[in-house]
């Protein structure tokens, strides 16, 4: 039993180590994609770094289950994940930011690596009901992963959607949810109270855990229970959306990240010693 | 082809998904909380296991469709017109019209056959479903083009929108009638004036070209159940045989048919006077459908004084009755 019991404490394994090193590569990687315009979606990675790692290193099975990321601008995260994956190469990488490139900020139609995605926020789970319901109606073994943002709790759709996925059952539907507290016009506590998050979403009739969101081993052991949950399921991950990096000033712009060319060069050099170390 | 008074039926779109279903199993239906309202009690208690009632929650039923669909299923998403394409209208364009997925938005009670007021009554959703790139818009006019329109869409790769009554349906034509996804119909052919028309509008613009006949004026009829893409050709040429042109529509004249008429015929050079029967750019409110289509200017008497003006004839226009339809005295719900 002592492995169960580590399990659920999130002790460090072995193969937490690689997704540990994959988030830090997530991170080199996005650093390097908006490094070339001084700007862009780095919060995103850099609060879900260890999500996306744990989730496509441990996880997500390959050509069965499904990876819906609601909130399109964090594909960021997704594009560099899927390198390690050999999904995209870092050549493709290089491209994020150009015109013409198939690696929009944005996520859209037209990008690789995930199911679904909205660039019209609140409306990914929706969607993931969607090929949860079209799994169950084929009765195929897949788990539908749908990546949330904590700002997406403002809009009234993800609540319908919510309570649709309790009512209906769907074992099959995990959430991931980023609470990095972060949104355009500033933390989201200070927008709007979204909280209590966790209690929230048990409300809705869901199986709910709160984790410390840059824990692979915590991230990873919740996934799993969510996983094998009874019904829909949410791994409520606590991020900082400047996270992972130590020489990024406290006050940023966390939701659109300004970088100058020496932030580049000493967050490089940081992270570069993170993967090797 | 048959006359007025056209006899009606109950649920044409509801038994014909039940078959279309009964033939096909990627055949899914959603429901919002209007179950009975959109004749799917049918679908409902034929195939449960493919029907899910998503409540009051239209976006949420949009976007579960587009997931559907995404995944390989064909997908009926009947509701009221209102709640199919105004409510929800950023899921219809990201969820279901962008990624031009087989999602089928089924709209009832379109225009002012809703008793219950601009909160219920559509007289927008053609101009939003038309401003949607990939979406294909219908607005049928009976029976036979319901049940048609359920089989031709079972096979349209991209999203669509259909339009239609609710309660009892008249029966316009006949079995050999065929809908066809890239054409417009010319029901009649004249010389002096075409009525271009859709939908609920069908009965009075026939009755209002028997009335004009009556008078010497030689009409043609172009029943256009596929708004978009529009068959332009067809309307071009008829347009083109004639001095003028009406266009009838159970809808707003901004953004519907007329609009769509009217750019055709702009595009194409073709000048030609054009009125639009149609709500003029107002709300309206609770009422009879008899009582609304009279006071907002959708009726035979309509038609034929639009007529009248543009021929410049003289005189007062001939008098013209209503077309009575029996409206089955539905409540808003």
């Amino acid at each position: 039993m002592q492995g169960t019991d580590d399990q659920a404490r999130g002790v460090l394994r072995p193969e937490h180590e690689t997704a540990r090193r994959a988030a830090a590569r997530i991170r080199l990687r996005a650093v390097r994609m908006v490094g070339k315009q001084g700007f862009g979606y780095l919060g995103q990675a850099l609060s879900s770094a260890e999500l996306m790692a744990v989730l496509f290193t441990e996880h997500l099975r390959s050509g069965i289950d499904r990876f819906v990321l609601s909130p399109a601008h964090y594909v960021i995260a997704a594009y560099a994940a899927a390198v390690d994956l050999g999904m995209l190469t870092e050549e493709q990488l290089a491209t994020y930011g150009d015109d013409d490139s198939a690696l929009e900020a944005i996520g859209t139609e037209r990008t690789p690596v995930v199911d679904l995605t909205c660039g019209s926020l609140g409306q990914g789970l929706s969607g993931a009901i969607g090929l949860a319901l079209a799994a169950r109606l084929r009765a195929e073994d897949r788990t539908v992963y749908a990546f949330v943002s904590d700002g997406e709790m403002e809009e009234g759709q993800l609540w319908e959607a919510a309570m649709f996925a309790a009512h209906h059952g769907l074992a099959n539907l995990v959430v991931l949810l980023d609470c990095n507290n972060s949104q355009v016009d500033g933390p989201v506590s200070d927008v709007t109270t979204v909280e209590p998050v966790t209690a929230k979403w048990q409300a809705f009739g869901w199986h709910a855990e709160e984790v410390d969101g840059h824990d692979v081993a915590m991230v990873s052991a919740a996934l799993g229970r969510a996983r094998s949950a009874a019904g829909p399921a949410v791994v409520v991950a606590r991020t900082n959306a400047l996270g992972g990096i130590t020489c990024l000033p406290g006050g940023a712009d966390a939701h659109f990240v300004k970088l100058t060319p020496e932030l580049v060069e000493q967050a490089v050099a940081e992270l570069e010693e993170a993967i090797r170390g | 082809m048959g006359d007025p008074p056209y006899p009606v039926v109950t649920k044409p779109f509801g038994r014909a998904l039940v078959d279309l279903a009964a033939a096909r199993d990627d055949v899914v239906c959603l429901s919002g909380d209007l179950t009975r309202q959109t004749e799917v009690d049918l679908f409902r208690d034929t195939f449960p296991e493919r029907f899910f009632n998503v409540g009051m929650a239209e976006q949420n039923m949009v976007g579960i469709a587009g997931g559907l669909a995404r995944d390989g299923f064909t997908v009926f998403v009947p509701t009221f017109g209102v709640f199919c394409t105004r409510r929800p209208f950023d899921q219809v364009a990201m969820a279901v019209g962008y990624p031009r997925l087989p999602v089928r938005l089924v709209g009832f009670m379109p225009g002012l056959s809703s008793p219950g007021g601009p909160s219920h009554q559509a007289v927008d959703d053609v101009a939003l479903m038309r401003a949607v790139p990939n979406m294909t818009v219908l607005d049928v006019a009976d029976a036979t083009e319901i049940r048609q329109a359920v089989f031709a869409l079972a096979d349209l790769p991209g999203p669509a929108y259909l339009r239609l009554k609710r309660g009892e349906i008249p029966v316009i034509f006949d079995d050999d009638h065929r809908l066809l996804l890239d054409r417009a119909q010319v029901l009649r052919e004249g010389h002096d004036l075409t009525v271009v028309t859709a939908g609920m509008m069908l009965p009075a613009s026939l009755a209002a070209a028997d009335v004009l006949a009556g008078r010497g004026v030689s009409t043609s009829v172009v029943h256009v159940p596929v708004v978009k893409p529009l068959d332009a050709a067809t309307v071009l040429a008829a347009c083109a045989h004639t001095r003028a042109t009406v266009v009838a529509e159970n809808h707003s004249i901004v953004g519907g048919l007329g609009s769509a008429v009217a750019e055709a015929l702009a595009e194409a050079g073709l000048g030609r006077p054009l009125r639009r029967v149609g709500v003029r750019d107002t709300y309206a409110e609770g009422g009879s459908a008899a009582h609304l289509f009279a006071r907002y200017g959708l009726d035979v008497s309509d038609v034929v004084a639009r007529a009248w003006e543009l021929l410049d004839l003289p005189g007062e226009p001939p008098r013209a009755e209503t077309v009575r339809e029996p409206s089955g005295n539905l409540g808003p719900v």
